[in-house]
């Protein structure tokens, strides 16, 4: 049995995630360097994208689906395991002081509690979206990059299921007066500008980003020095990262 | 325990392949135009989403995490990352459901597999022998008019054609979220075994389910 057999027999349980987290984590270490093993992962994925189907359906109590929209709005929800400790506080506010006072108290606890909640529910999501682009990164990329004096790195990290990439920049200055880094895809139609990046020696710059809505695939990405204001199609700046994915 | 099939009242099962392909094309055509308009930000297409998903995700993440309240809060978070990152999904390599559905489960694993909760849960299976089927839950009235019963019919059904062992792993795997050497512990079988358990199902399961991965609700 080759090394390689182990991933090839583990492929699914990757997939499912019955793998212990020591061995997920090996499985995704190697499939950046693997296609054969991304492309068999990606289809696997898609062949049991409805098993989850499998489950019977749970009504919903009255109220959550009103609640839920609410809260992707971002108008925060109420959760039924905060409102057990808010409850309990307003019992002993009722037992402590005025009836009215302790209601409005109570009130007031409830929706501090919610909103804070809610916003925290919605930071969690969206931190746990953009770590999963790391772990599921296919592959990762690295560039040097020289400013003056200063030394830093261009890094992306590419979730090929999501198409989606993360992208850091770090250890580079911010550039001349007037001018800004730019961030640009490169597809085999050519350049496609995508977002100015804010540098900072001591201030990575972190991006999440989605291929781009222009034809073309996707080949790599490369950062330049362009002036403020530009909106040239292609690069006419100093190129300081060139990477092919 | 071995799966049953919920009863299938008003099965909505085609009555020929012109039909069944007239109302793929409909609900195709429904989920562009959904998609479309969570990337405009359209708040009553989120409402339509939240409405015809819910029943589907919160079964998900009930079946896994064993409590409503934390059931419901998964369901948020995934939701809430639709919501945001819709424009970022790419129609060409899934679903919008079967997104949602990923997400869902994924979040629910990542909170079981808090070393806290993983035990609870572990205790909770040993003391009870199990949490039952997830799929074999009390079935409404009007259940077989749920939109997605047609899917959920079509998996019960690839599921129910697995041999009893090979069952019995993959609700314990995929439904309750269990490592391999969970699962032989609770099975008192081989790790090996589980494996193995596995690897059949999954073929089956795969080969089973490949007819209907380009469905849509």
């Amino acid at each position: 049995m080759t090394a390689h057999d182990w991933f090839i027999e583990h492929r699914t349980a990757f997939v499912i995630r019955t793998l212990p987290p020591d061995e997920e984590r090996n499985f995704a270490e190697h499939l950046p360097g693997c296609a054969e093993c991304r492309e068999e992962v990606a289809r696997i994925e898609r062949e049991l994208a409805w098993l989850p189907m499998g489950v019977a359906p749970v009504s919903p109590r009255p109220g959550l689906t009103r609640e839920l929209v609410q809260g992707a709005l971002g108008r925060s929800r109420t959760s039924g395991r905060w409102m057990v400790p808010a409850a309990l506080a307003a019992s002993v506010a009722l037992a402590a002081g005025a009836w009215i006072w302790a209601v409005a108290q109570v009130r007031g606890f409830e929706r501090v509690v919610r909103q804070e909640h809610g916003r925290l529910t919605q930071e969690l999501a969206m931190a746990r979206d953009t770590l999963d682009i790391f772990r599921q990164a296919a592959m990762v990329r690295h560039a040097t990059i020289t400013m003056g004096e200063k030394k830093g790195g261009l890094v992306i990290f590419a979730d090929e299921r999501t198409h989606r990439w993360n992208v850091v920049v770090y250890g580079l200055p911010a550039p001349d007066p007037g001018h800004v880094c730019q961030f640009w895809f490169i597809t085999d139609n050519g350049m496609v500008r995508s977002v100015e990046v804010k540098t900072g020696v001591n201030t990575p710059a972190f991006l999440t980003l989605g291929m781009p809505n222009a034809p073309g695939r996707v080949m790599g990405a490369a950062l330049t020095v362009e002036a403020a204001g530009s909106s040239s199609p292609g690069p006419q700046g100093a190129e300081l990262a060139h990477v092919m994915m | 325990m071995a799966p049953t099939s919920p009863p299938l009242r008003g099965s909505p099962e085609p009555s020929g392949p012109g039909d069944e392909r007239d109302r793929r094309l409909l609900t195709v055509a429904r989920e562009a135009s959904l998609q479309a308009r969570l990337i405009a930000r359209d708040e009553q297409a989120l409402a339509e989403l939240v409405e015809v998903a819910t029943p589907w995700l919160l079964g998900v993440a009930q079946a896994m995490l064993s409590d409503r309240d934390e059931a419901e809060e998964v369901v948020q978070e995934a939701l809430t990352i639709v919501w945001r990152r819709v424009d970022l999904f790419d129609q060409e390599s899934g679903r919008l459901l079967p997104w949602l559905l990923r997400i869902t489960r994924n979040r629910a694993i990542d909170r079981l597999r808090s070393a806290r909760r993983h035990l609870q849960k572990a205790r909770r299976l040993v003391a009870h022998g199990g949490l039952g089927d997830p799929w074999t839950s009390a079935v409404e009235p009007d259940e077989s008019a749920r939109p997605g019963w047609h899917v959920h019919e079509a998996v019960h059904a690839a599921l129910r054609s697995l041999p009893e062992e090979q069952r019995e792993v993959v609700r314990l795997a995929y439904f309750e979220g269990l490592t391999h050497s969970e699962i032989a512990s609770q099975l008192e079988i081989p790790l090996g075994t589980v494996k193995t358990r596995l690897r059949l199902a999954f073929d089956k399961l795969r080969a089973g389910l490949d007819s209907i991965r380009d469905w849509v609700l």
